[in-house]
């Protein structure tokens, strides 16, 4: 097992060092200079030059590659080119409201979406079955800025129960559990709805197949045959996709960060891209793809406890 | 068993919002700004170029003197570091004579005339400073004694106490803090203002307490939470559920009427106001000739523009230069909104059947929809602009390189003429030149009249130089002035600034000693 891990760790470094090279290139050839973001509209070309020669960025391209190559990979992300502020500190300060976001609709989304896809793939083409699918189309249909107002009205102005502002305070724990419940709940009713057709889809498939009807001509009873059989078989696609909805759910939540007014590394991705951020950007995508490696690692770990026929050696 | 458990999950959900709810009632010492922003940017008063840091700064720092708070007026300028000054007769050596006894924040010690020269020099640098330009006529600034400082012009300005007052590159920084802290100043600077630097949390807010030793006296808000919520819906219900004291409004009549109708709440609409034109690029065609320039200024209906925006918070624009500046005039040959003398026009040039011409434009919602009206108006006289939406910051960059021969651009500037005039309509300042601002018309007529303007002693003829560039660019159709909107701050009435917000040039209310709760 530790084995597998070093050597899934050993084979993301190729794709870290494409991603990072990527990010390099593409942020420098998105049109918008940083010098002129943070000078802003009066500032003379002189003042743009003096800045970009501060910030270093009138150095060779070539120069500026392997410096940033070189510092993330001992894990020197610099400072930010607007703020100043150091990036590690910055993305440390909100990796643990995404991460609580994140963690929390995962399990909403997990608890809610697994059982009612279950129930509605046992129940195919009655009427909870139809409820499952158009509650679910619901949910997906409904963008997170409609839906977190919703709730935000009807939780934050009318019952007063939650706060509209989210940025909790990390050292207490309940402060952090009362603002997390609304945008927890906002974002892990789209993750269940999806969760919910591909559990369904799944169930169907395998409650289809041929050792399913020979485990029932054999007596086994239905229930065992559905825990047993069915939801084991039709767990491994649901994992594959919670796996990969993770890695989407850190990016995408921005708008529930935006709504809830919650810190996130989603909302520091998308104002280090509106400013020309370089170094922000690029520090956030080592974090950002060091995080996608290790969900998927967790994803291939627990195939190997839904189906012990799935070997890490 | 399950009805027990039930029931203590209920309770402790109950607990975790009464919990809540209680801290929120507490605080009437700190006072909660909701802004419009994702983050501050940097701290250093002279990189302050945003609207957020702007508004910032504008309490942590001071100026040599200062704009009575609540106003806009230069002639309204008082003492604020500087308890007195005096000038030379040909104005181009100026003497400015420091308190005693006033404080920097965090035990920076006094305030002298080290700090103010070190300052203004900072101030002028391009490498340190984004206001640098501003300061081209200054020769030297020197220090007298510890407390008298001297500035040398090598030419007269139009308002040298504008640029030492509490704006821009007038703000006063710690001569030692910038040495010791070095680049970290950005990101926790050190002034002299009635509130100091607390703490920045990335993406949450900024925490500025009170500066007990102000020499103006001890704040009576305790604390400052100045909240970045980008999101305009959330920061709104925010307000309304009282999570906010003060709240960024917007330029909208739907969103001021709304506002005004909540229990206990005042809505300030007050200057400077930011004058939107249509800046078009004179030598591109088929722009270079005035028979089409003249004729999308006909088609341009001003009256539509300020109706859409909002009458309490837009007014029609007058000329290239806003309304109440220092050189303003309303006296120019502005034309006037008539279709069919466009069509005409456009017959004349060659164009019976109109044109279409590619603009580069910013997604920025507010900008994008006033462009869009804009767009239909001109349709309608058969010019179709072709819109190419980009990014912002790629509209910035593709703007200064001449890439769109119609320019949408929104602004406000020190009140006075010459700032306006010289960024916007000096051939010093067209784009991709050594030189460039924000000249995108590549107009310089009235360069002669702008230059002798700046340097005139006499107010009056001062006042005419300005009246004759402002007419020979309108009557050029350099640009086409659309519309003024001025800015929006919503507020409890359990919050009183300390006086009349009629003006701010930190574009925020100014949070000063004597701002209280009720």
């Amino acid at each position: 097992m530790i084995g597998f891990v070093v050597r899934r760790l050993m084979a993301a470094a190729p794709t870290l060092i494409a991603v990072l090279t990527l990010v390099f290139v593409i942020v420098r050839i998105v049109p918008g200079d940083p010098a002129l973001v943070i000078l802003g509209d009066q500032a003379t070309p002189e003042a743009i030059a003096a800045l970009r020669a501060r910030l270093g960025l009138d150095r060779p391209l070539h120069e500026q590659y392997f410096e940033f190559l070189f510092a993330s990979l001992t894990g020197d992300f610099g400072t930010s080119l607007v703020t100043g502020r150091p990036i590690v500190s910055e993305v440390a300060a909100v990796l643990p409201h995404t991460l609580d976001l994140t963690g929390a609709a995962m399990v909403i989304g997990t608890v809610v979406g697994v059982p009612v896809g279950i129930w509605a793939a046992l129940h195919r083409n009655r009427a909870i079955d139809v409820a499952a699918r158009i509650l679910s189309l619901l949910g997906l249909s409904f963008p997170v800025f409609v839906s977190g107002i919703f709730l935000l009205l009807l939780f934050a102005l009318h019952w007063k129960i939650f706060p509209v502002i989210g940025n909790a305070n990390l050292a207490d724990p309940v402060d952090r559990l009362h603002k997390l419940v609304l945008p927890a709940i906002t974002l892990g009713l789209v993750m269940a709805a999806y969760i919910t057709r591909v559990t369904r889809s799944a169930m169907l498939h395998v409650l289809s197949e041929d050792f399913i009807r020979t485990a029932r001509a054999k007596g086994v009873p239905w229930r065992a045959v559905v825990w047993k059989h069915g939801l084991r078989n039709a767990l491994i696609p649901v994992v594959t996709v919670v796996g990969l909805y993770v890695g989407i759910l850190i990016g995408n939540s921005v708008l529930t960060e935006i709504v809830f007014n919650r810190p996130g590394l989603g909302k520091i991705i998308v104002g280090a891209l509106n400013q020309r951020d370089y170094s922000m950007l690029q520090g956030l995508m080592v974090i950002y793809c060091f995080l996608i490696v290790v969900v998927n690692l967790i994803t291939d770990l627990t195939y190997g406890l839904i189906d012990p026929r799935v070997k890490h050696a | 068993m399950r009805l027990r458990a039930a029931l203590l999950a209920g309770a402790a959900a109950l607990g975790v919002a009464v919990l809540g709810g209680a801290a929120i009632a507490q605080q009437r010492t700190t006072l909660n700004v909701g802004m419009a922003a994702q983050d501050v940017g940097r701290l250093d008063p002279h990189f302050a170029v945003t609207t957020i840091d702007r508004v910032a700064v504008a309490w942590m720092f001071n100026g040599l003197v200062r704009f009575k708070p609540g106003s806009i007026n230069p002639a309204e300028i008082e003492p604020d570091l500087a308890e007195r000054w005096e000038s030379s007769p040909d104005g181009r050596t100026w003497t400015f004579h420091l308190r005693r006894g006033v404080q920097f924040h965090g035990g920076f010690g006094e305030v002298t005339a080290e700090d103010v020269a070190f300052s203004l020099r900072k101030a002028a640098q391009a490498s340190t400073s984004a206001f640098s330009g501003d300061f081209r006529a200054f020769e030297s600034v020197d220090v007298v004694d510890p407390y008298t400082v001297r500035i040398r012009l090598r030419e007269n300005v139009p308002s040298l106490l504008g640029l030492v007052t509490n704006y821009a590159g007038g703000y006063i920084v710690s001569k030692r803090a910038v040495e010791q802290k070095g680049d970290a100043f950005v990101r926790a600077p050190i002034g002299s203002g009635p509130f100091a630097f607390a703490s920045v949390t990335p993406n949450q807010s900024l925490e500025l307490a009170a500066h007990e030793g102000y020499f103006r006296g001890a704040p009576q808000i305790k604390r400052v939470s100045y909240r970045f919520i980008p999101s305009d819906a959330s920061r709104d219900l925010a307000f309304q559920n009282r999570e906010l004291d003060v709240n960024y409004g917007r330029a909208q009549a739907t969103w001021l009427e709304r506002t005004r109708r909540l229990p206990d709440v005042t809505v300030d609409v007050f200057e400077p106001a930011e004058l939107s034109i249509i800046n078009i690029n004179t030598k591109q065609a088929p722009f270079d000739d005035i028979r089409v320039r003249r004729a999308f200024a006909h088609a341009i209906n001003r009256a539509e523009l300020v109706r859409w925006r909002g009458e309490a918070v837009a007014r029609e624009g007058q000329s290239l230069v806003p309304r109440g500046y220092l050189g303003f005039t309303a006296d120019v040959p502005l034309l006037q909104h008539d279709p069919d003398r466009a069509r005409a026009l456009l017959a004349e040039a060659g164009h019976p059947n109109g044109f279409t011409v590619r603009v580069v434009h910013t997604q920025l919602p507010e900008m994008l929809a006033g462009m869009q009206v804009v767009q239909q108006q001109l349709r309608r006289v058969g010019i179709n602009l072709d819109l190419q939406v980009v990014e912002h910051a790629t509209f910035h960059q593709q703007i200064r390189q001449d890439l769109s021969p119609l320019v949408y651009y929104g602004a406000a500037r020190f009140p006075v003429a010459d700032i306006y005039l010289t960024q916007f309509y000096h051939g010093r300042s067209i784009v991709k030149t050594p030189t460039a601002v924000t000249n995108f018309s590549h107009c310089n007529m009235a360069d002669a009249e702008i230059d002798a303007a700046r340097v005139e002693t006499d107010p009056q003829k001062q006042l005419a130089l300005w009246a004759e560039a402002q007419r020979k660019l309108v009557e050029a159709v350099c640009g086409v002035p659309l519309f003024e909107t001025l800015l929006v701050f919503a507020r409890h009435n359990s919050v009183d600034y300390g006086y009349e917000l009629k003006g701010s040039m930190s574009l925020g209310p100014l949070i000063t000693e004597a701002t209280r709760f009720r």
